[in-house]
């Protein structure tokens, strides 16, 4: 336990996979974290997270971060891209497009520019991005989105080796 | 963005960021009179109804709890007393006790996430809780300590900070020990601080001088702070059980919005949340509760829903408190879950998540898979109030420039916390003046 709020320790390693598996193409993160749980012991897999609010007071202090997502910026789906998330200037995102790539319109750049304001951010931040297509209401990812998701799971794990 | 001059002018904001959901709001006024007032907002509950019928009724608490991502013991405490009610089953106390902690860590991390990151900007000039954070560092920082300890809370007892995996229908997959509850209780003493000191702090705020005329709805439990009961109170004397309360409110479709507008009989809108929590039941507020809530000024009820924010304060103290009452008592439930036998039935199970009332109704079959299922969360019970306190905000505020009155509007659904779920997290705001 942390001496000063009785948290856990600090997590070397997070992933995060931001979306729900009920808006379709919204659940490749989720589904890219599983997977990478089930291959590696020893990182946390925070869950099927909606807000990227919630990765505050979970993610602190972490060696790496990875948040997986899925993304709708034109390209192709299933488009797999890697967004290295800078030490950011001041007042500026670092990187992390500000709520127009994703379902997730609060902006995982303002959570990461708040826990930078208080010091809790992750060392690093990537973010995995997963080209959807489809974000209606349902289950099940379409064929090229579930299709990248072993595409994705690779790279975050590649990741992952790096600090480990 | 403005639009026009004069009398006719349009006033447009578009990504309001701090409300949970996806949806539009749009005012109207003309000749200097708000004529009409539409929060259009997109909820799942509808497709998860659906989504539900012929699934395990044991499969409920986890699949409702994906309904929101703020709130899902919420979902998971509701789902779980309907199956029971339809299977006859009452569970332990212990495990209820059990229940009730979790409860407190989902209100913990929803409140102080709500107050800091979300509510408290708009009374303080900033943009967001990013600018707050650069200015009062200490502030945010408290703020972000209360939400770690809600998130403690949920992953001790839950098994996961997000989306507790550790729920069933009966109780729990596993009881923590009494080391593993115990492990909590230095947290929550300063907890239990910080949410003093955060009523202190949000009672220094200056409001709006509004009154709501709330005909409020909430859970009653003589003899303590509601969390989950058997009996549903209102502030004009309604007294009956969820299941009775459930066939009295009746959901009407409206053609803007995939929410339902539910009423009382079809005819009587309502406020359900901290407000109406706090009006029908502050007398069962334990004593630091209480005295935090006189110190900042708080009568027995409070009716300017700008002011919810410092009762939202008060019920965090209340959810620390009441979390160390539970540890200390805490006896680990053996069995962790009762036995459920499944059958066929109907069951209604209601419980208070923060943001108000949440009612699952399911019918199963002698099978235990569900027939029907009715799920009315807080949102679409209070829409209806929400636009009624957005007249009146924006009709006592029309004298100020666009985008303050704009930021007033935006206060004014902020006030009730509406969690309009889990999509795109924005609310369009649109003020039309002709």
């Amino acid at each position: 336990m942390n001496e000063h709020d009785g948290t856990s320790p600090a997590l070397r390693v997070v992933v995060v996979g931001m979306g729900s598996e009920y808006r379709r193409d919204d659940g490749a993160g989720p589904a890219v974290a599983d997977r990478v749980a089930e291959l590696f012991d020893g990182v946390a897999n925070l869950g099927p997270i909606a807000d990227p609010l919630d990765l505050l007071g979970l993610w602190d202090g972490a060696e790496l971060a990875v948040v997986i997502d899925a993304v709708h910026s034109g390209a192709e789906p299933g488009t797999v891209q890697l967004i290295e998330v800078g030490t950011a200037p001041e007042g500026e995102s670092g990187g992390v497009p500000a709520g127009t790539t994703s379902t997730h319109g609060i902006g995982l750049a303002g959570v990461l520019r708040l826990a930078r304001a208080v010091g809790n951010a992750p060392k690093r931040v990537v973010v995995v991005g997963i080209e959807g297509d489809d974000f209606g209401q349902g289950t099940g990812l379409s064929p090229a989105v579930d299709r990248a998701v072993p595409h994705a799971a690779r790279h975050v794990m590649k990741l992952i080796e790096e600090v480990e | 963005m403005t639009h026009g001059s004069g009398a006719h002018r349009t006033v447009a904001v578009e990504g309001l960021s701090r409300v949970e959901g996806e949806g539009s709001l749009r005012v109207e006024v003309r000749d200097g009179v708000v004529q009409d007032v539409a929060l259009s907002i997109f909820e799942p509950p509808r497709f998860f109804e659906a989504l539900l019928e012929g699934r395990l009724a044991s499969e409920a608490p986890d699949i409702t709890a994906r309904i929101c991502g703020i709130c899902p013991v919420a979902y998971q405490m509701s789902a779980c007393a309907a199956v029971e009610d339809a299977c006859g089953i009452t569970v332990d106390e212990r495990i209820t006790a059990l229940r009730r902690l979790l409860y407190c860590g989902e209100w913990i991390q929803s409140h102080a996430l709500h107050i800091y990151l979300l509510h408290a900007p708009d009374f303080l000039g900033c943009a967001d809780a990013v600018e707050l954070a650069e200015r009062d560092r200490a502030a945010v920082e408290r703020g972000l300590a209360l939400k770690r300890t809600g998130n403690l809370i949920m992953e001790t007892v839950g098994g996961r900070a997000i989306h507790p995996v550790n729920v069933r229908v009966g109780g729990f997959y596993r009881a923590p020990t009494v080391a593993e509850v115990g492990a909590l209780v230095e947290p929550l003493r300063r907890a239990l601080d910080a949410a003093v000191a955060t009523v202190a702090w949000v009672g220094g705020f200056d409001f709006p001088d509004v009154e709501g005329d709330y005909r409020f709805v909430a859970l009653s439990s003589p003899g303590r702070y509601p969390i989950e009961s058997d009996r549903v109170a209102s502030s004009d004397g309604l007294d009956t059980s969820p299941a009775g309360f459930a066939d009295m409110v009746i959901e009407e479709h409206v053609a803007r919005s995939t929410a339902l507008h539910a009423r009382i009989g079809g005819r009587l809108d309502y406020l359900t949340g901290p407000l109406a929590r706090y009006a029908l039941n502050s007398s069962e507020l334990p004593e630091p509760a209480r005295q935090a809530a006189e110190g900042a000024g708080l009568g027995t009820i409070c009716t300017n829903p700008f002011r919810s924010i410092i009762v939202r304060a008060v019920e965090l103290v209340f959810a620390c408190h009441e979390a160390l009452r539970l540890i200390a008592a805490y006896e680990p439930p053996d069995p962790p879950a009762a036995f459920v036998q499944p059958r066929a039935g109907v069951g209604t199970g209601a419980t208070e998540a923060p943001r108000g009332l949440l009612f699952h109704r399911y019918e199963l079959d002698g099978n235990g898979l569900i027939r029907t299922a009715r799920i009315v969360p807080p949102t679409s019970q209070n829409q209806i109030t929400i636009e009624s306190d957005l007249r009146r905000v924006a009709q006592a505020a029309l004298e100020l420039p666009d985008d303050e009155l704009t930021w007033r509007c935006e206060q004014a659904v902020r006030n009730h916390d509406p969690c309009i779920s889990c999509a795109a997290h924005f609310l369009d705001v649109t003020v039309v003046r002709q």
